[in-house]
């Protein structure tokens, strides 16, 4: 624990004394974030894989439309020292041209989760030289999957034969609900305990 | 002179008759091929092991599709292994059998407007028995498993020559949902 926690300030020394952070977090004694500048994404995970985060455990994205801005995560691993970091930053939501430059150089593994995050998310990787092909989704013909304004029943409905039941068995619904048929048989107890009078 | 006791029987008779005789044993020696593609599969190592004992029914799992009698589909298929499983079920040798598993091949179940996983399983491959339930009850599963040996010997398990014989409306099908059955990308090469 003793050890734990001097990883997290150790961290915490080494990325503030360098890097403008908007906003550190320590999650617990594993896990810390770090949300910065998207200028400082790619030298901030040089530092780090220079410092032991050798490992990209994964790389994800989120949809935020209300705010009209995508965010990406970077998850590190230190085997040594062991504290999963999230470097976290917003990117442009831009549904034609969100992009943002490639990690390969550094981590060379970001080829293929950036193929993932181009797929479900829309967002270009220039750099890697094959961020446009496919990976998960085989021919996918609509827009990315995991973007919020993506309507997946109507994508659903549109490719995929529903099955049709006949009308006896789609009426379950209409039957009065339980909770009426208490209070009725409620009421009737009441007007027999009182005699039949309300 | 014709006998009066054993009139000839014609090519047709035989065959019927190697067929009844085939049936029979096939259907106390269903080999299976587990397709196990969602949480239905869970059912299958009760219905396996001594808790219910497939095997006196004479049903045992099979590795390759080319020896496989059966085939489970137990669960969600995304469109992706819809592919899979048509590839599988094309490789397997005839007279094939299908059970669909849990409420997904049905209809499509909790996954019912997911972008990823298809809703009507007899839509793409014959199904032969269903067993309903989220997830089935072991006890239903066994009882579709004789089912569908009962259905074998009456031979209403038809749903292999239906893929013969409505194999451009199964087709069809496919490509509707699917763009292309066999996917041409580096991985399929």
């Amino acid at each position: 624990m003793m050890n734990s926690m001097n990883n997290v300030e150790f961290l915490n020394e080494l990325v503030n004394s360098k890097f403008n952070v908007v906003k550190t977090e320590i999650i617990n004694a594993e896990q810390m974030s770090f949300i910065v500048d998207s200028r400082d994404v790619h030298t901030l995970l040089t530092l780090l894989k220079t410092s032991g985060w050798k490992q990209l455990s994964y790389l994800s994205a989120i949809d935020w439309i209300k705010e009209d801005e995508f965010e990406l995560v970077y998850i590190v691993f230190n085997w040594d020292r062991p504290v999963h970091i999230q470097v976290r930053t917003r990117i442009k939501r831009d549904r034609e041209n969100a992009s943002f430059e490639t990690i390969i150089p550094i981590y060379p593994g970001a080829k293929y989760y950036e193929r993932e995050v181009h797929e479900f998310f829309g967002i270009k990787f220039p750099g890697n030289p094959d961020f446009h092909k496919q990976l998960i989704l085989e021919n996918w013909d609509d827009m990315p999957p995991l973007l919020k304004d993506f309507d997946p029943r109507a994508y659903s409905d549109s490719h995929f034969e529903k099955r049709d039941y006949p009308e006896k068995h789609i009426n379950l619904n209409n039957q009065e609900s339980k909770q009426e048929k208490r209070q009725k048989r409620n009421l009737k107890s009441l007007l027999l305990r009182n005699g039949g009078k309300k | 002179m014709k006998s009066t006791k054993f009139s000839p029987m014609t090519q047709e008779q035989i065959d019927k008759k190697w067929w009844e005789i085939g049936n029979y044993f096939r259907r106390n020696s269903l080999w299976m091929l587990m397709y196990c593609t969602g949480c239905c599969a869970i059912e299958l190592p009760p219905a396996m092991t001594s808790a219910y004992d497939m095997e006196r029914l004479g049903m045992g799992p099979m590795a390759t599709p080319r020896q496989a009698d059966v085939l489970l589909v137990t669960g969600y298929l995304s469109l992706k292994t819809l592919r899979r499983l048509i590839y599988t079920y094309e490789q397997m040798s005839e007279p094939k059998y299908v059970v669909g598993f849990g409420s997904c091949t049905i209809n499509g179940g909790i996954y019912h407007d997911s972008h990823a996983v298809i809703n009507k399983l007899d839509q793409y491959i014959p199904v032969d028995v269903y067993v309903a339930g989220c997830m089935p009850n072991t006890e239903a599963v066994m009882n579709g498993f004789t089912d569908l040996m009962g259905m074998i010997k009456n031979k209403t398990a038809r749903g292999w020559l239906d893929y013969k014989e409505r194999n451009d409306w199964y087709k069809k099908n496919q490509l509707d949902s699917l763009g292309e059955v066999l996917v041409h990308d580096e991985f399929h090469e």
